[in-house]
């Protein structure tokens, strides 16, 4: 899992609370499905935290779904904090994403 | 990174109200196609061309599968060409056109009166066609990745479009002589175009996007896709031309060959999809999904011995084309459609209810929203009644035809079932 992060620490809070939010087709947590790329978080007293991540397809039908989950994910770790969730495809979701804990799920 | 945008938009999906009304309506066509067949079933030991037969045919081919494809396709061609779908008004419209055309046609065929009312149908369902493929070719002209998946989608349109119109031209012909022949001359041809050109060619293009995606697969082979898109168009353009101009029936080996590379090379496909998956729990609705694939070899089978039939008798026994038109609506068509739509409105209902609940709560999963026993039921009652009731053609065994058409009428009954309850689902938490 490589996530690009600027804090560490509040990075793994952020990531232990996305691993709730599950891609509701497949039941696996977003954070094991690959779909997280970064979260980055503003300096100091800056109360901001930005998740960027990825969808497994572009016109994913429960894209809209897991964005707002991931937002919510968020408001709920970092209480008063601005929260923006960054959809991108650069580069692309790939299989090889999933994590060694996602293939164990997935039954792989 | 930190912009003024809370969010960055994710892609719009099409609206439910554009796709739930064509499954709602296709449920309740293959209800009405399985009563038919329960009151009709002493028909399946004659001849194929009378008319219960042309209006279960066509319950099967426009109220079913052409209906729950038309839906799925408004859903599922966005995800596939990765563009917004052109236009839901268009969307609304073939619903409409199709909705009110295909009991008049499906009337007219049952009672034999191809006058105005059959004639007004076939117009509505021509017009509702011309707009979806309208609608198709527009949001594909506006995509930014052309793929193998939306040429299989938008050939098929094609391909649809001109079954239905010379569908239309047979049915005037009943009336006025618009064709150079009878109608009954143009009937395979007719099928052909429709089973080969329009569902086929379909359920490949989005069979060969989903499969891989719902198995969460490495395998991609879009070149192999490319020779299974050549071979399936050159076969029927060839099939075609062998009809036009008269020629020897031996020669219908070789279209119906290219056709069956073509599925072969199909399963070798999804057989590659499924061996590199990296989800090893694979659930019922993929499972008779994957059988559909299976079942397609079938009716194949059965046509390459009906060509070896008509070779040597020089007259095709009708309960072997009874038993291929059966084994493609009620085999292949019907297990892919049975798999299908439990992988799909599950979660278009689920996005209409939950998308705007976001939160820690556990919210019911889309497999929650319908009951995985009554499906399970649903599909053991279909395996039963299409192994009886094509053993019931193939022997002409009135029993056999009663008891198969019960259990399919038991599997369209639970179908329903399943279908309302998703649909008509309150919102809950876990």
């Amino acid at each position: 899992m490589n996530i690009k992060t600027n804090n560490d620490e509040k990075c793994e809070t952020g990531l232990a609370a996305l691993r709730f939010v599950d891609d509701p087709e497949i039941g696996l947590n977003i954070v094991d499905l690959g779909l997280v790329y970064g979260l980055e978080f503003g300096e100091e007293d800056e109360r901001k935290v930005a998740c960027t991540m990825t969808l497994t397809t572009e016109f994913c039908p429960m894209g809209e779904s897991i964005q707002s989950n991931t937002t919510e994910a968020l408001k709920m770790a970092f209480p008063g904090y601005d929260v923006t969730v960054l959809i991108t495809f650069e580069p692309h979701w790939s299989q090889e994403k999933i994590t060694e804990a996602g293939r164990l799920f997935l039954g792989g | 990174m930190f912009g003024p945008a809370l969010s960055s938009p994710v892609a719009r999906t099409t609206s439910h109200k554009v796709v739930i009304p064509f499954y709602v309506y296709a449920a309740f066509s293959f209800l009405v196609a399985t009563v038919l067949l329960l009151i009709s079933g002493g028909a399946f030991t004659g001849h194929y061309f009378q008319p219960h037969i042309l209006a279960i045919t066509h319950v099967m081919a426009l109220g079913w599968a052409t209906m729950i494809i038309l839906g799925a396709s408004h859903q599922l061609v966005p995800v596939l060409i990765e563009s917004d779908l052109y236009s839901t008004k268009l969307g609304h419209l073939s619903f409409g056109l199709a909705a009110v055309g295909i009991p008049l046609l499906v009337y007219g065929f049952y009672t034999f009166d191809l006058g105005v009312v059959a004639q007004l149908g076939g117009s509505l369902v021509t017009a509702a066609v011309l707009a979806y493929c309208v609608n198709i070719a527009l949001s594909i002209s506006e995509s930014k990745r052309k793929n193998v998946h939306a040429v299989f989608v938008f050939t098929a349109t094609l391909w649809l479009l001109l079954t239905v119109s010379l569908g239309l031209a047979m049915l005037f012909n009943f009336t006025a002589f618009v064709l150079p022949q009878d109608s009954l001359y143009f009937l395979s041809l007719h099928a052909h175009l429709g089973l080969v050109g329009w569902f086929l060619l379909l359920v490949m293009g989005v069979g060969s996007r989903l499969i891989p995606m719902f198995l969460i697969s490495k395998y991609s082979a879009p070149r192999l896709l490319w020779v299974v898109f050549a071979l399936v168009n050159t076969g029927l353009v060839l099939y075609g031309l062998l009809f036009l101009f008269h020629a020897a029936p031996g020669l219908s080996f070789v279209p119906a060959g290219m056709v069956l590379l073509a599925l072969l090379l199909f399963a070798y496909y999804c057989r590659q999809a499924y061996a590199q998956r990296i989800r090893k729990k694979v659930d019922d609705q993929m499972k008779i999904s994957l059988l559909a694939v299976v079942l397609l070899l079938l009716p194949t089978v059965v046509l390459l011995a009906l060509i070896g039939v008509l070779l040597a008798s020089s007259s095709a026994h009708a309960n072997v084309v009874l038993l291929y038109g059966f084994t493609i609506f009620f085999g292949w068509l019907t297990a892919i459609i049975l798999g299908m739509t439990f992988k799909t409105l599950p979660f278009i209902v689920w996005n209409k209810l939950y998308s705007h609940r976001a939160s820690l709560g556990k919210m019911p999963s889309p497999k929650d929203l319908f009951s995985e026993r009554v499906y399970r039921a649903m599909a053991l009652a279909y395996l039963l009644g299409f192994v009886l009731f094509g053993c019931g053609i193939l022997f002409a065994f009135p029993i056999l035809l009663v008891t198969g058409s019960i259990a399919l009428l038991i599997t369209a009954v639970l179908y329903n079932w399943n279908v309302m309850r998703l649909v008509n689902h309150k919102p809950f938490r876990k």
